[in-house]
């Protein structure tokens, strides 16, 4: 059964069309990774999902829910369905760590405040961070940052987790902790939809591999086919510009 | 003729003040209270609202202050309400204030980084949620000092009542100058005395400026 059901997804900006028709169903515990050129439209796509963008035709459901981007209450249900980490992280700066967690399961789903530190401060040990329940962001690294949006994310107990770009803006050295935190994720059957550029992760992590081109699925595939071998030459040229 | 002294210059110059203080703060109550109004409409997502707040400000803002006193007293006259001094000078301020503050405030709103918007909207936030919890509290700590440092044209904006009548600092001044003959000793004094009333203000504006620089 597909948890997200895409079909015919096309969006512009103004004269530039940035997703050209895109067809796409992840099933329920899938993990798909989407790589591609930047301008590919691949981030465009994940924004489309949580209604973060509007596209212009197409139909996309979410949990079988049709996504209507001019419906408040509409949104507002499928928002909480569909979890998105960013490349920037975006934590409330204002907000300790643990307020960051708990305040939009408070504000939007009336978790009772007792119930919902106990699910923040477990989810701060998921993600290896049960200390800094009231630290602040400016006083976390890169990847400690980023592992906290996680758990915001999953605060909301999403049924698919948006993930785009999320270990772009860190130091080398703490990719790895975030990577860690995500293939537990996968492991424990989360769905997961991923713009990536770490290709080791893709291979390892991903159920299927989407190579977006120019606004369209080019090829998709099992990552061990998709990268041994790549059928189409753009994809060819894509994965070679990477190893050389 | 009747002698004043120094003391009794000072003395009528501080009963004045009073005025001055007590017109300043309606201003920014006043000003507050609509410029956050304003500021609202200028974030709702109706483009009507929007031109709404938007016409506004321009209005006020590209008007002389004098002149939205002196239109603000003969307008409500022409309205057939005799209204004092006090309370065309009060919305006249609250006018300009408005605007004024608006402005300031949006562009606090408006330095709030994308990405908090988008983070709180992805966590299934309403658009007041978000405002609320998430907009508003950052912007405000970003908006504390300018908005302190634009009490200081407040102030001093006040001066500008006294043509329409009002008693307050400037105008008792002029009052006192004819009567003394001795305009430049008046003058001096009253330049002191909002220099005291301003210079505190635009230091404390500088502080809250500085602490949130180390802050963030």
């Amino acid at each position: 059964m597909s948890i997200v059901e895409i079909v015919g997804l096309r969006k512009s900006f103004g004269t530039n069309d940035v997703l050209k028709g895109i067809d796409l169903q992840v099933k329920k515990g899938e993990v798909i990774a989407i790589i591609g050129k930047s301008g590919s439209g691949k981030s465009t796509l994940l924004r489309c999902i949580n209604g973060l963008e509007a596209f212009h035709s197409g139909n996309l459901n979410v949990d079988g829910k049709p996504l209507i981007h001019d419906s408040v209450t509409a949104m507002r249900e499928l928002r909480q369905h569909v979890g998105m980490v960013f490349q920037s992280f975006n934590l409330f700066p204002h907000l300790s760590v643990g307020k960051n967690i708990m305040l939009a399961p408070s504000l939007v789903k009336h978790k009772n405040a007792a119930a919902n530190e106990a699910q923040a401060r477990k989810l701060l040990d998921r993600v290896g961070l049960s200390e800094k329940f009231n630290a602040y962001s400016e006083q976390l690294s890169g990847g400690q940052q980023q592992r906290v949006a996680i758990a915001r994310a999953l605060a909301m107990e999403p049924a698919v987790l948006l993930c785009d770009e999320i270990t772009s803006a860190l130091d080398p050295e703490l990719v790895g902790e975030v990577l860690r935190v995500v293939e537990s994720l996968a492991d424990e059957g989360m769905t997961l939809i991923m713009v990536t550029h770490e290709m080791n992760f893709a291979r390892k992590v991903a159920d299927r591999v989407i190579f977006m081109h120019q606004g369209l699925v080019h090829e998709i595939g099992e990552p061990a086919e998709l990268f041994a071998n790549p059928k189409t030459p753009e994809l060819q040229q894509f994965l070679g510009a990477l190893h050389s | 003729m009747m002698e004043f002294s120094f003391w009794d210059i000072v003395r009528n110059l501080l009963m004045a003040m009073r005025w001055t203080i007590g017109l300043s703060m309606i201003a920014f109550i006043g000003g507050g209270l609509v410029g956050l109004l304003l500021v609202l409409l200028r974030q709702s997502k109706s483009a009507f609202m929007n031109l709404l707040a938007t016409t506004y400000v321009q209005i006020f803002q590209g008007i002389p202050l004098l002149v939205q006193l002196f239109l603000a007293y003969y307008g409500l006259g022409l309205f057939g309400i005799n209204a004092s001094p006090w309370v065309a000078a009060s919305i006249g301020l609250t006018l300009y204030t408005s605007a004024f503050l608006c402005e300031i405030w949006r562009g606090c709103i408006a330095s709030i980084p994308k990405g908090q918007w988008e983070a709180s909207a992805s966590l299934a936030l309403s658009f007041y949620e978000q405002m609320r919890y998430i907009i508003f509290p950052q912007a405000m700590k970003i908006a504390v000092a300018p908005t302190v440092g634009f009490l200081v044209q407040v102030i001093k904006g006040t001066a500008l009542a006294s043509v329409i009548g009002f008693m307050e600092l400037t105008k008792v001044s002029k009052t006192i100058a004819n009567a003394t003959f001795n305009p430049f000793l008046v003058f001096s004094c009253v330049a002191l005395m909002y220099f005291l009333l301003c210079y505190p203000v635009s230091l404390y504006a500088k502080h809250l400026e500085r602490k949130m620089h180390v802050h963030r």
